[in-house]
């Protein structure tokens, strides 16, 4: 055995080896994150690992870190993408080969390429949607590039008052949708349940289908349900991603109205349910819906006013003209006019050959009767024209 | 009158008479009854279309309608 060395005098070999080979070269790898530490308190750095898998085993791993003034790309990787950074996602970024006698070896990373991971999960999200309609033929199918579900199919109620809101306790969310609603202009009111969950992070999906869950059983009739997330920075769709949470939402019997993103996202929940992008927008949809059932309303009342009055007013025109005509045909308008009634023994006599030389005739006019023998009669020499 | 006799049964009656009433032929002495009939028959028309009319105006003015929707709870 020879003579032992000092570890610093190896690590110092080691050093100079890895410089010689490395110093000022960049590289641009591919690699799944594991193992990522939280934010550091004062936002200095972010430690984590970039392994490499061949299944579940892995090939290879590293030490990695995110020094302060490259922590910005991890917020542009966010926006980008709308994930969170973290563990299992497979990013392709720029690195550098550091190492250091105090702390070993490291990659220090650069730069983020997010079309690599945006690519990644777009194809994901096809294998989601591509899936749900395989194995749910009868419940989500695609029709002229959307998404039929039974769920975004059931009608909605004409009036929508009682709503299972499901969204994050103190969320802007949560404020933007109840404030829409209950200070509404049309003075509507609301029967609001809140089902308050996580809508954020791994869990996130699982903590939404306990609450759809709880919903479904409940006693509680509800004309629908709002899934509700704030805006601002919040991008993290994966929970909206997830097959599970998709499934139950595009069978659900109660219609969804989802207002979980902005207005250029739209994440495969939306498309099983009704998307109504944000909070705000949700409130304002469902007030609508109530005011154009108001309207309706209101438009058959007029158009029943009009016709009750209308038909009122005819029956009244027709009921003067019976009134008229009756009152112009009794025996007393006619006498009235000075025409006259001649009975014998009190026996209306219309037609003249009744009438014999010697009849005793009565004559009734208006106001008196005459008593009369007859002693002529003759025919009219033509008929008379009155 | 029968109070089953609803204003278009009365007020088809009444045109019936009318027709009869106008008829030249129409024997004299059953034209007073006629005459008589026809005017109880206008008469509980016109009663008949006040009532409708003001049923009506009641159901179509605003204390009867439902207004604003109420909260369940």
């Amino acid at each position: 055995m020879s003579k032992p060395i000092k570890l610093s005098i190896l690590v110092e070999q080691i050093h100079d080896t890895i410089h010689n080979r490395f110093d000022g070269e960049t590289f641009w790898i591919t690699a799944e994150i594991t193992d990522l530490k939280a934010t550091h308190l004062i936002k200095q750095y972010r430690f984590l690992q970039l392994v490499e898998k061949d299944g579940n085993n892995i090939v290879a791993s590293i030490n990695a870190v995110f020094w302060q003034s490259y922590l910005k790309e991890i917020d542009k990787f966010e926006k980008l993408t709308q994930r969170n950074f973290d563990n299992g996602l497979e990013i392709t970024c720029k690195v550098r080969v550091n190492f250091t006698m105090r702390y070993g070896l490291k990659l220090e990373v650069l730069e983020i390429d997010p079309s690599h991971t945006l690519g990644a999960l777009e194809l994901e999200r096809q294998r989601t949607l591509e899936r749900l309609i395989k194995e749910n033929p009868k419940t989500i199918r695609l029709v002229d590039g959307q998404y039929r579900t039974l769920n975004n199919s059931l009608p909605l109620p004409l009036v929508i008052q009682n709503i299972a809101l499901i969204t994050a306790p103190d969320s802007d969310g949560q404020r933007d949708f109840k404030n829409e609603t209950t200070k509404n202009k049309y003075g509507y009111s609301f029967y609001i349940k809140e089902f308050l969950t996580t809508i954020q992070g791994d869990t996130a999906h699982k903590l939404i289908l306990q609450q759809l869950q709880l919903i479904e059983k409940s006693q509680e009739k509800f004309d629908v349900v709002v899934i509700v997330r704030g805006g601002g920075s919040q991008t993290d769709f994966k929970p909206f991603e997830e097959y599970d949470l998709a499934k139950c939402i595009a069978t659900f019997p109660i219609p969804v109205l989802t207002g979980i993103g902005h207005d250029r996202n739209t994440s495969i929940v939306d498309l099983m349910a009704r998307q109504h992008k944000t909070p705000t927008k949700v409130a304002t949809f469902i007030l609508d819906q109530n005011f154009s059932f108001e309207k309706n309303i209101l438009d058959l009342k007029g158009r029943l006013t009009d016709m009750a009055n209308d038909l009122i007013e005819s029956a009244k025109t027709d009921l003067r003209e019976m009134k008229r005509l009756v009152k112009s045909l009794s025996p007393s308008s006619v006498l009235n006019r000075g025409f006259a009634i001649i009975t014998i023994n009190g026996k209306i006599i219309t037609n003249p050959k009744d009438i014999k030389l010697n009849s005793q005739l009565q004559t009734l006019l208006k106001n008196e009767t005459i008593y009369s023998t007859v002693n002529k009669k003759s025919q009219n020499e033509k008929r008379l024209d009155i | 009158m029968k109070n089953d006799l609803t204003y278009s049964k009365a007020f088809s009656e009444l045109e019936k008479l009318v027709v009869q009433i106008e008829d030249d032929n129409i024997p004299l002495d059953t034209l007073a009854d006629k005459v008589k009939k026809a005017n109880e028959l206008i008469k509980f028309c016109e009663i008949k279309l006040r009532t409708i009319e003001a049923n009506v105006n009641e159901s179509l003015s605003d204390k009867t309608t439902t207004g604003r929707k109420k909260n369940r709870n």
